[in-house]
């Protein structure tokens, strides 16, 4: 048993970043080893991480301001922990696949690198205010490689991207707040610890309903964004189409899963609580997030920003798992996030090969490239039949135990996504990859070939990882299993909550 | 006499030689700039180390009663000679030369000035010390002689002066009322008896207040002067003397006028909202940084205004539950609050001005015609590494992202708005915080985001030290606050009963 993993998992990349900053071109070296150490962390708590257990494991608590009631606590569990292994694979991954960057490097990693430490903050705080700051610190990396190694609109969006989030943030930081100062400890103080502020807002002679209700709006406002749900979804594209290869895949394999995995942290233990009729406000913002963003990613003419739009379709998955309110589609909901957090990785790893061996990524331009470089197309291929939810993948597992579980409470909602979304998803992922990879080659890409074995391996070894997960979920959805189950002993259904 | 009994104002005693000698062996020696800015710097760090020394005393009363050394006299000294001391260390890199000397003086004296008001409790020997800072203050605006400077130094004098005289007349008719000038008399009296005087009275002060603190819509002589001033008095101006301002209103608004609470906190109220939110969107509109750092000065005042509205609307109330920390009065809690934004932003703003000095000191030789265009700071990072890095803590810690003194200050002094009822100033508050980050985002994305315009340029080596200890200031306060609250709330009670 390690002792203080979590914080040796922060504290490694942190470190890391800082060496990286003055290690000139030797960045990528550092970059690799401080996101190693905490690859190898998380792969020895996955060991030791008691499946079956409903309590926060590898806990470390520290008073940090005694006078306002900040502790630095960490801890993880079944819905922190798949998180934080996603986030040391990604991390590792990425900085792999940019191991050729030779603009800036010790920068270039450095950042990614303090990405990975906000991720994995966020993941494991719990305490309000330490939460706030790891979900606040995200921000400054992402904000420096969109703006700084971003495409020729870089600085809007950039600058969009900064605000949209930071005033979710706030708005959400205001929520905070209100518990806060509403929550009494017995002692006479105030906590921001997070499980105890929780489980108080259970207690209606502390949180009236009324008052509740504006708390729960604005924490989900904060989430909503960042997952981002419509309609507040406007801010992702522009961000992913501007940003950097590796900062896309960071965006939408770990930052947006911040907005997800705030929905089964914070937004479900409340959701029993609040006025009934955020279900169904829920439920009609998820099914539009899936529909509307399939049918928007239909009508791109951009493979980056089909894929961006791709996303907000998957992550509206998530909120109606949540939603749903049934053990099924909980657990799917969880596991659809860790599943896309896979996935999308090699489709923007794909976009970015494709846009620097052909120079363009619109579709229409494109043709072909498959002849010249075949390993590439395989790995892309296999990318987009995971995201379409081929069985056997990841995609697939996530999405059927959603639907599946969904059935049961929401079957209006359900049937809806089912009849417009599933023949949508598929035809978006085959149209594009028959337009770019197949047919005849276009002239001007006789040249072009298959790209460094660095980005081939990082590409290989998520379709590997989406293949296991796809094959035998149950290596991560025991423990998500669990954790469903504990967010939902308070109600079990939602027609116990009165709501159908 | 009995030296001893006065040590804890040894300090101003000191610097005040120190000014005297200064001027003396400036016209004695020739090319002694620097040794002038080594000596201020000893006096006024040795004055640190006095009031270091005794952060928390207990009040002790001279002069007749009319200077009181407490707490909260403690806390502004403290802040004053940081700020000065950090303006010394910059200077050391610019003001070597001719009439050097004079510089170091006069911000000696200006020193002394705002230490006297932080300690005053008698209307005339605040106004004394506040005429002290403000002519010292006013030579120093024009003291490189530029074109800009001059124009500068005249708005800052007129402006002044007129704050001073209507500060002066309510003060005067304050003492007809009571016929003392001591501020706990004139609280004894009972000036409601007087009627429409009071008043009148009343307005002449707030609004002589209102100047020095620029608040809206008393603040249009802040950006110009900011801006067309040298620039490290800029820093001194917009991070010692305005700050002077707030303590010179809070001893004679929360001591002596506190019984008139009902007639100014709801002024000070709609004051702070105009003030935060015209700050923050004129910062917006701004290419000159050193005119954003004015307009986030004047929304920053706004902030710090909070503090005030806190007493008036919570004077009295009983101790409530606050945080951890047992049970405060919210109007303490909002003048620490207060008090703690005070510290922060006097370290941030400095810090920000001397980073701009650098900046501006770097291009002027390259025939830009506004050194502190924005366009001058595209690509900074690469250009100035440190100086970029520094600005860009101030940027972030001046916005209120935790964790940094202005996040801090911001927190205790919006909480203490809620505990005293008055979430809407508070939600106002935090929707300004957000907006300023419109401005200070800019200056970062030209930091750091846009190519450089120009070479790599030599970073002066006082200006990096200043930068350096601020910087660490900054982030230390941030991540260690507790101490820092439990000072200011010390020198918060000083003024309350």
């Amino acid at each position: 048993m390690i002792s203080n993993a979590i914080s040796l998992m922060i504290a490694v990349p942190l470190l890391g970043a800082v060496v990286s900053f003055f290690a000139g071109t030797k960045a990528k070296f550092v970059a690799l080893i401080a996101s190693l150490i905490p690859l190898v962390l998380s792969l020895q708590m996955y060991m030791e991480f008691d499946k079956t257990s409903k309590i926060m494991q590898f806990v470390e608590s520290y008073d940090w301001v005694p006078s306002l009631g900040v502790k630095y606590t960490v801890g993880v569990d079944g819905i922190g922990f798949p998180l934080v292994l996603l986030s040391t694979i990604v991390s590792i991954l990425v900085i792999i696949y940019s191991w050729g960057e030779t603009n800036r490097p010790n920068q270039y990693f450095g950042l990614l690198l303090l990405n990975e430490v906000g991720v994995l903050g966020v993941f494991s705080s719990l305490d309000f205010f330490l939460f706030y700051i790891f979900w606040e610190v995200v921000l400054i990396p992402m904000y420096f490689l969109i703006g700084s190694w971003g495409g020729p609109r870089k600085d809007y969006a950039a600058i969009k991207f900064f605000i949209y989030t930071h005033v979710a943030s706030l708005v959400m930081l205001l929520s905070i707040f209100a518990m806060y100062f509403t929550y009494e400890t017995p002692e006479g103080g105030r906590t921001f610890d997070m499980l105890t502020l929780l489980a108080a807002t259970a207690d209606k002679t502390i949180f009236p309903t009324g008052l509740l209700n504006i708390i729960f709006a604005g924490l989900l406002f904060g989430f909503l964004v960042k997952m981002p749900a419509f309609p507040f979804h406007t801010w992702l594209p522009d961000a992913h189409v501007e940003a950097p290869t590796a900062g896309s895949v960071v965006l939408a394999a770990l930052l947006l899963k911040m907005g997800g995995y705030g929905l089964f942290r914070i937004i479900m233990p409340i959701l029993p609580s609040v006025d009934k009729v955020f279900v169904p406000i829920l439920a009609i913002i998820a099914v539009l997030s899936i529909v509307y963003g399939a049918f928007l990613a239909l009508a791109q003419k951009d493979i980056k920003k089909l894929v961006a739009y791709s996303s907000v379709s998957h992550m509206g998955f998530v909120t109606l798992g949540a939603v749903a309110f049934t053990w099924m589609s909980v657990t799917g909901a969880m596991f659809q996030q860790f599943s896309h957090g896979i996935i999308t990785c090699v489709l923007f790893m794909s976009a970015g090969t494709i846009q620097h061996v052909a120079g363009t990524r619109i579709i229409a331009e494109l043709g072909g490239l498959a002849d010249r470089m075949p390993k590439f197309a395989v790995l892309m291929m296999a990318g987009f039949m995971a995201s379409l939810g081929l069985p056997g993948m990841s995609g697939f597992v996530g999405e059927f135990m959603i639907l599946t579980g969904s059935y049961a409470t929401l079957p209006a909602y359900t049937m809806i996504v089912v009849l417009l979304s599933v023949a949508t998803t598929a035809a978006y992922h085959l149209w594009a990859m028959q337009k770019t990879m197949f047919g005849p080659i276009l002239k001007k890409y006789v040249n072009v070939h298959d790209p460094h074995a660095y980005e081939l391996f990082s590409m290989a070894m998520i379709i590997v990882l989406s293949l296991i997960f796809g094959l035998q979920p149950g290596l991560i959805t025991d423990m998500m299993g669990t954790a469903a189950t504990q967010v939902m002993e308070p109600v079990m259904t939602l027609s116990q909550m009165g709501v159908i | 006499m009995d030296f001893a009994h006065y040590m804890p104002l040894w300090g101003e005693g000191l610097l005040t030689l120190m000014a005297v000698l200064i001027v003396l062996l400036g016209s004695l020696m020739k090319d002694s700039g620097k040794l002038m800015g080594y000596l201020s710097l000893g006096g006024i760090v040795a004055a640190l180390a006095l009031v270091a020394s005794n952060l928390t005393a207990k009040p002790a009363l001279f002069f007749f009663d009319t200077i009181s050394v407490d707490a909260f006299s403690q806390f502004f000294k403290a802040v004053f000679l940081i700020v000065s001391m950090l303006v010394v260390i910059a200077s050391l890199s610019k003001y070597t030369g001719k009439g050097a000397d004079e510089y170091y003086a006069l911000l000696l004296l200006a020193t002394v000035g705002m230490m006297v008001v932080s300690s005053s409790i008698d209307i005339v020997t605040l106004f004394v010390g506040f005429e002290l800072a403000s002519l010292s203050t006013y030579a120093m605006a024009a003291f490189d002689k530029t074109k800009k400077n001059l124009e500068a130094a005249m708005k800052y004098f007129i402006f002044g002066s007129v704050a001073s005289a209507l500060m002066l007349f309510g003060f005067s008719l304050f003492y007809g009322m009571t016929g003392s000038t001591r501020l706990a008399d004139i609280a004894a009296a009972s000036l409601a008896d007087f009627g429409p005087a009071t008043v009148v009275a009343l307005l002449f002060v707030i609004v002589g207040f209102a100047f020095k603190m620029a608040l809206v819509p008393f603040h249009m002589w802040a950006p110009d002067t900011y801006e067309g001033a040298p620039t490290l008095v800029s820093a001194l101006l917009a991070a010692g003397s305005k700050k002077m301002g707030f303590a010179a209103a809070f001893r004679v608004l929360l001591v002596a006028l506190v019984a008139l609470r009902l007639d100014w906190y709801i002024a000070f109220a709609v004051l702070a909202a105009v003030t935060m939110t015209l700050g923050n969107l004129a910062a917006c509109w701004q290419d000159n940084v050193r005119r954003i750092l004015a307009y986030s000065s004047v929304a920053q005042a706004g902030y710090i205004s909070i503090g005030l509205v806190v007493v008036g609307a919570a004077y009295g109330s009983s101790p409530v539950n606050v945080f951890n920390m047992g049970m405060w009065p919210a109007d303490q809690l909002g003048i620490a609050g207060a008090l703690l934004l005070i510290l922060g932003h006097a370290l941030m703003k400095t810090g920000a001005f001397i980073g701009s000095a650098q900046v501006a000191g770097m291009v002027s030789g390259s025939g830009q015609n506004d050194p502190d265009d924005i366009s001058n700071y595209a690509g900074l990072a690469k250009r100035a590494p440190i100086t970029a890095f520094c600005m860009l803590i101030f940027m972030f810690a001046l916005a209120g992202i935790p964790p940094t003194a202005g996040y801090i200050g911001k927190f205790v002094l919006f909480s203490s708005a809620i505990y005293s009822g008055l979430a809407w100033l508070a939600i106002i508050a935090i929707l300004n915080s957000a907006l300023s980050l419109v401005y200070y985002l800019r200056i970062i994305s030209y930091m750091y985001l846009k190519d450089p315009a120009g070479p790599k340029m030599p970073e002066r080596r006082g200006y990096v030290a200043a930068l350096a200890i601020t910087t660490l200031a900054v982030v230390w306060i941030g991540v260690f606050p507790d101490g820092f609250i439990e000072w200011a709330g010390q020198a918060a009670a000083v003024l309350l009963p």
